[in-house]
């Protein structure tokens, strides 16, 4: 069976410094891995990689999704091949609503795919089903993409775009970030329901409390650049007791 | 045109001027004078330079080097003329085309008691005293040199009044085409418009041309008076090649409202001057603009808004796309008067490089002599947000689709206000043709 994701031996410079020093990892369909790392890791570089943005550059290594080389792929075709990357900071969109922006990717995707576009009718119907997995409320779909949303709507409003664009594999990076007890619980609860025997996960976190709501099978602790360790759900919990200090002595 | 000496530049002009000096005979003496004195205006100091500040950005060498000799005789432009009937369905019409009344393509039929769309020159025969009250007075007092050439060599024109109290639902459109036969010569549309107390109009004002060098001179002359309200909307797309330098000169009074858009699209060479007098106080003037360049064309707006009174409202919004190697313009004055307290004026320009090879100049000005205003300005001159580009890229978009998405919504903002609905998708589709990105950005609403 094709891998969902491979990564094998990564490494990225971002000025020419190198800040992703050999990274391997495998997702198979169906799976959920977590990224855990402290502050400067090399976390975000990796999610940047992962979208394509500019200014982040593969030294070695590589990256196939299905078995096809992502890092060939422009941005939205990452988006059209069914990869669906969550940001951190979501960007505001003056002047577009979030309506428009949505049908604008739907019928993009679908175009890409051979598939018919979806007419008004139809898109509505699709976005209203969406919406109630992360309790959007209908005001923020007429809004200006993100503009004036609270960080807890902006977080949500990505698991609302993954949930209608229905990605095959999402990376979510610090999806958890900011976000209060409740608002963490309703971005859960939407990640977990749009868990499937085909879909597979990658969440890149900070904060371990994330994983009490989505279990993980795998986690990955980074660490200057490197997995200094793997583990099942666990780990995550011995990092909650630990800390990173103890893996950053390992790396050292 | 005729290749004409650096040291006669204006010399071809006073030709045209003498020309006609048989055709003012039968005008009104006032008219004749007024005309003397733009030519004299002309004349004296010719077109500017590069060394007249307000002028130092536009190369007026073509214009300079050759003599546009004015054309009375109409050609055909039947294919605008017939695109411009369906543009605002129920709309009156009125077309010119060379400067000529086209009365086989206008449509006058219905006007309401008390509304008058008509060609000047029937106008002048009955001396009306109306245009003798109006008609070069606002931009008499500005020696614009292309609004003096415009007021001595003009040929016809349109004129527009609503008398007292007079509400027009019916937009207004006022067409002027130049044709083929324009190529080398100059046209001078003219459109006068007068809204008596209390009176309501909405005039669309297109300016259509084809292919070939042409100039062409417009002026426009708005009074509003107290309590009236005027939408005036010029829409100007003339012939890629064509040199187009007008004015828009307008007076309101008390409690008078102008909302005026100027959506700049054609011409290779092309410069909107607006001068705005609130004369009395509660006179409120909002004027949005939009001007998007291409490949070698270069687009300027010049405004002037004169505070003349306390308790008056101006505000400025102009937005520009600039694409391939072209060049803006936006150069605006806000004169608050000794005397003009409670004035709210507020002016923004934004300019979206959407290349390297583009270049904006945004020149936002205040002018204030009195102590108790609100005045604000705004300018910036910047590129599309990257975040933003590869954050609709990450969702499946593609790059043109994105630039077009993001530069549409800059845009939206001055088409918003367009109140007659037909005339906002006209100018919306004439904005989406001229910007990057395909189908699935120029469906959006």
């Amino acid at each position: 069976m094709t891998a969902l994701l491979e990564i094998k031996n990564l490494h990225a410079t971002v000025d020419g410094k190198e800040i992703l020093k050999g990274i391997d990892l495998v997702i198979q369909p169906g799976e959920v891995h977590a990224i855990m790392g402290p502050n400067g890791s090399g976390k975000s570089t990796l999610s940047k990689v992962l979208s394509g943005h500019e200014g982040y550059e593969v030294t070695e290594g590589e990256i196939l999704f299905r078995g096809k080389d992502l890092l060939a792929l422009e941005p939205e075709d990452r988006a059209r091949e069914g990869v669906f990357l969550g940001f951190q900071y979501p960007v505001e969109i003056p002047g577009v609503s979030n309506t428009y922006f949505l049908k604008a990717a739907v019928n993009a995707i679908r175009k890409y795919r051979g598939q018919p576009e979806l007419d008004a009718m139809e898109f509505l119907k699709l976005i209203k089903e969406r919406m109630k997995l992360v309790k959007m409320e209908d005001k923020l779909l007429s809004r200006p993409v993100n503009e004036g949303f609270s960080g807890g709507e902006k977080k949500r409003n990505e698991i609302f775009q993954m949930a209608v664009l229905e990605p095959t594999l999402a990376i979510l990076d610090e999806i958890d970030s900011g976000l209060d007890i409740d608002a963490l619980r309703i971005v859960s609860d939407g990640v977990n329901s749009l868990r499937s025997p085909e879909r597979g996960f990658l969440l890149i976190t900070h904060y371990q409390r994330l994983l009490e709501y989505i279990v993980p099978d795998r986690v990955h602790v980074l660490v200057r650049g490197k997995f200094v360790k793997s583990g099942g759900k666990e780990l995550a919990q011995e990092l909650e007791r630990s800390g990173y200090a103890l893996f950053e002595d390992a790396a050292a | 045109m005729q290749q004409v000496t650096a040291q006669q530049p204006a010399s071809g002009y006073a030709q045209d001027f003498q020309a006609r000096r048989k055709d003012r005979m039968v005008e009104p003496v006032w008219l004749i004078e007024r005309r003397q004195a733009a030519m004299d205006a002309f004349a004296a100091k010719g077109f500017p330079t590069r060394k007249d500040e307000a002028w130092r950005n536009l190369d007026l060498t073509p214009v300079r080097g050759n003599h546009f000799e004015a054309l009375h005789i109409a050609g055909s432009a039947d294919q605008q003329v017939e695109a411009i009937k369906s543009v605002v369905p129920g709309a009156i019409r009125i077309v010119y085309v060379d400067g000529q009344f086209s009365e086989g393509s206008s449509d006058l039929q219905g006007l309401p008691a008390g509304v008058t769309v008509q060609p000047l020159l029937p106008a002048l025969e009955r001396h009306d005293a109306l245009l003798e009250a109006h008609l070069a007075r606002l931009s008499g007092e500005r020696e614009h040199p292309f609004a003096s050439l415009n007021t001595a060599l003009f040929f016809d024109g349109v004129l527009i009044h609503a008398g007292r109290g007079a509400v027009l639902e019916r937009p207004i459109v006022v067409a002027h085409v130049a044709s083929a036969e324009a190529t080398g010569r100059a046209v001078y549309p003219r459109t006068l418009i007068v809204a008596e107390e209390g009176a309501e109009l909405r005039v669309a004002e297109f300016h259509l041309g084809g292919e070939g060098a042409y100039l062409s001179c417009p002026v426009t002359e708005i009074d509003v008076a107290a309590n009236a309200s005027v939408h005036h909307h010029k829409i100007q797309q003339e012939g890629a090649d064509a040199y187009h330098f007008g004015v828009i000169a307008a007076r309101l009074g008390r409690d008078a409202r102008l909302r005026g858009h100027s959506h700049a699209f054609g011409a290779k060479s092309a410069r909107t001057d607006l001068y705005v007098d609130l004369t009395e106080p509660g006179g409120e003037a909002a004027l949005d603009g939009l001007y998007i360049t291409a490949e070698g064309q270069y687009s300027d707006h010049h405004t002037y808004v004169r505070h003349l009174a306390e308790h008056c409202n101006s505000h400025q919004r102009f937005k520009g796309v600039l694409t391939a190697k072209s060049e803006a313009v936006f150069d605006g004055l806000v004169l608050v008067a000794k005397g003009a307290q409670k004035t709210d004026a507020r002016q923004e320009n934004r300019n979206l490089l959407l290349s390297k090879r583009a270049l904006a100049h945004s020149n936002p000005r205040l002018e204030i002599h009195a102590d108790d205003v609100k005045c604000s300005h705004g300018s910036s001159v910047g590129e599309l947000d990257k975040d933003a580009l590869i954050y609709l890229r990450s969702r499946g978009i593609g790059p043109q689709d994105a630039q077009g998405l993001l530069t549409y919504a800059f845009i939206g903002e001055v088409l918003e206000p367009i109140t007659i609905e037909p005339l906002r998708q006209y100018v919306r589709a004439a904005a989406l043709a001229r910007l990057p990105g395909d189908a699935t950005v120029k469906e959006m609403a």
